[in-house]
């Protein structure tokens, strides 16, 4: 079977194929970075104790983490226009959707690094008359973050193979732009083996990465 | 006035007592000792008079300003009130002298070479001028805690609170930093400190108070105290340590 393939496709589809694993690439950037910056103020909502604000981020992190993210993506995708009456785009659409997602797994992260800095520093950073937001901005979050980077970072590389899930709504990702190019050309098997290196060859390099940076944490402290 | 007022406090953790009725003061320029047994409440006490934790009745005051008031701006008050903790709790992610002038910067909202300049005049003088640039990982246990007491003088403290400065460190760096905690009560720093630390109690200080099951069980002058305690468990308490 594997005599058959047909390898020579891939090199008209490069182009194609790139604008792709751009918007993947990208789609994973913003829900990184705005995953993480709500996903940190969502942890440090929960811990606070506020009573309500407390746990409406309960509920809505608990929410996130219990439906499948396929469904979020459609749903959000087909009530969106039903609620503001005119259609945002997939991409947009998805960019939204799974920085919102990521939030929920990104806080829970967090809030394990806050946690795991002692309750000695908050009380040294008070002790210097730092308020509330300061010791948090100083002393607590940089170092849970550091702490955090390692789980952070896997993290990512799940959500970056989590954004071929955008094929739901035809936003023209990676595996969106190699299932397109597969039916130009008639030759879909090249093509979803095509886009599965790129992801594996992404992943690997990523988790190499982390894992050498968790020697190099180790090491500093 | 005192420096530090307390008057009557007690605090509860759920249905345990852990202070019962504390009622002393220090005076500007003073250095009073707390001493007892672990578990007495002197560092719950101690951590009371700049806030860190809370108590339920009774009042402090630190130069005047009432601590337990709702309306008082803690932040405020606490910059002013320098405070060593037996931990150290020096940043580890910011090197030593960060350590050392991020709250000048960020409370006091001195000028960042203003800020170094201090740091390290301060760090020159607990001796440890060379390790400005280093992570307080990389310190021994003694020189970190000479560091967590330059910090706190950094912020010109009015008075200085020290939490069992000395317990977590070897015997042989208990030395460099009782040294340096010499030096400032010498010049004339008024400070609270809770302590095992006999020896240092015998030089430095002018009072002691002995705690015991979260009562102030004594309060007298150091040579009272030494020669003559007058409860059964202050002098108990002074056998053990002072046996060994």
């Amino acid at each position: 079977m594997f005599g058959q393939l047909d390898l020579s496709v891939i090199k008209p589809s490069l182009g194609f194929i790139w604008t792709g694993l751009l918007f993947s690439a990208n789609l994973t950037l913003i829900a990184m970075s705005g995953g993480i910056v709500i996903g940190t103020l969502l942890a440090m909502a929960r811990l606070a104790g506020l009573g309500p604000l407390s746990r409406i981020a309960s509920a809505y992190v608990n929410l996130m983490r219990s439906i499948p993210l396929v469904m979020v993506i459609l749903w959000f995708f087909l009530v969106i226009p039903l609620v503001t009456g005119k259609p945002i785009g997939a991409e947009r659409s998805a960019i939204i959707t799974f920085t919102a997602f990521e939030a929920a797994y990104y806080s829970e992260i967090m809030r394990a690094g806050i946690q795991s800095v002692s309750r000695g520093q908050v009380s040294a950073a008070q002790a210097l008359g730092m308020t509330y937001w300061q010791s948090m901005a100083l002393v607590v979050l940089p170092q849970a973050f550091r702490n955090m980077l390692p789980i952070l970072l896997t993290q990512t590389i799940i959500l970056f193979q989590d954004t071929s899930l955008v094929y739901a709504i035809g936003a023209k990702d990676l595996l969106k732009a190699a299932e397109i190019a597969g039916k130009n050309y008639n030759r879909p098997i090249e093509m979803y083996l095509f886009a599965a290196v790129i992801y594996f060859v992404l992943c690997i390099a990523l988790s190499t990465l982390v894992k050498r940076l968790q020697k190099k944490i180790a090491v500093v402290r | 006035m005192a420096m530090i007022e307390i008057q009557g406090v007690n605090k509860w953790y759920g249905g345990f007592q852990v202070l019962t009725d504390c009622t002393s003061k220090v005076e500007k320029g003073e250095v009073v000792v707390v001493c007892g047994p672990s578990g007495s409440g002197k560092s719950t006490l101690i951590k009371c008079v700049n806030g860190l934790e809370p108590f339920q009745d009774g009042s402090i005051r630190v130069n005047g300003v009432s601590v337990g008031d709702p309306k008082t701006n803690l932040p405020k008050l606490r910059a002013h009130v320098g405070m060593v903790f037996q931990h150290f709790e020096l940043f580890p992610h910011m090197t030593v002298v960060e350590n050392l002038t991020v709250g000048q910067v960020k409370v006091l909202n001195r000028k960042k070479d203003e800020a170094a300049q201090k740091a390290a005049a301060l760090l020159d003088r607990v001796g440890l001028s060379d390790f400005a640039q280093k992570h307080p990982g990389q310190l021994s246990g003694g020189q970190q805690q000479r560091v967590a007491i330059a910090r706190a003088l950094a912020m010109d403290p009015i008075c200085m609170l020290f939490d069992e400065p000395t317990s977590a460190l070897d015997p042989e760096m208990i030395g460099e930093v009782l040294a340096v905690m010499q030096d400032l009560a010498k010049e004339g720093m008024t400070m609270m400190v809770v302590t095992h630390e006999m020896g240092f109690a015998r030089n430095v200080a002018h009072r002691v108070i002995f705690m015991d099951h979260g009562l102030i069980v004594e309060d007298t002058t150091k040579e009272e105290f030494f020669g003559t305690p007058r409860s059964e468990r202050a002098q108990l308490f002074l056998s053990r340590i002072l046996s060994h």
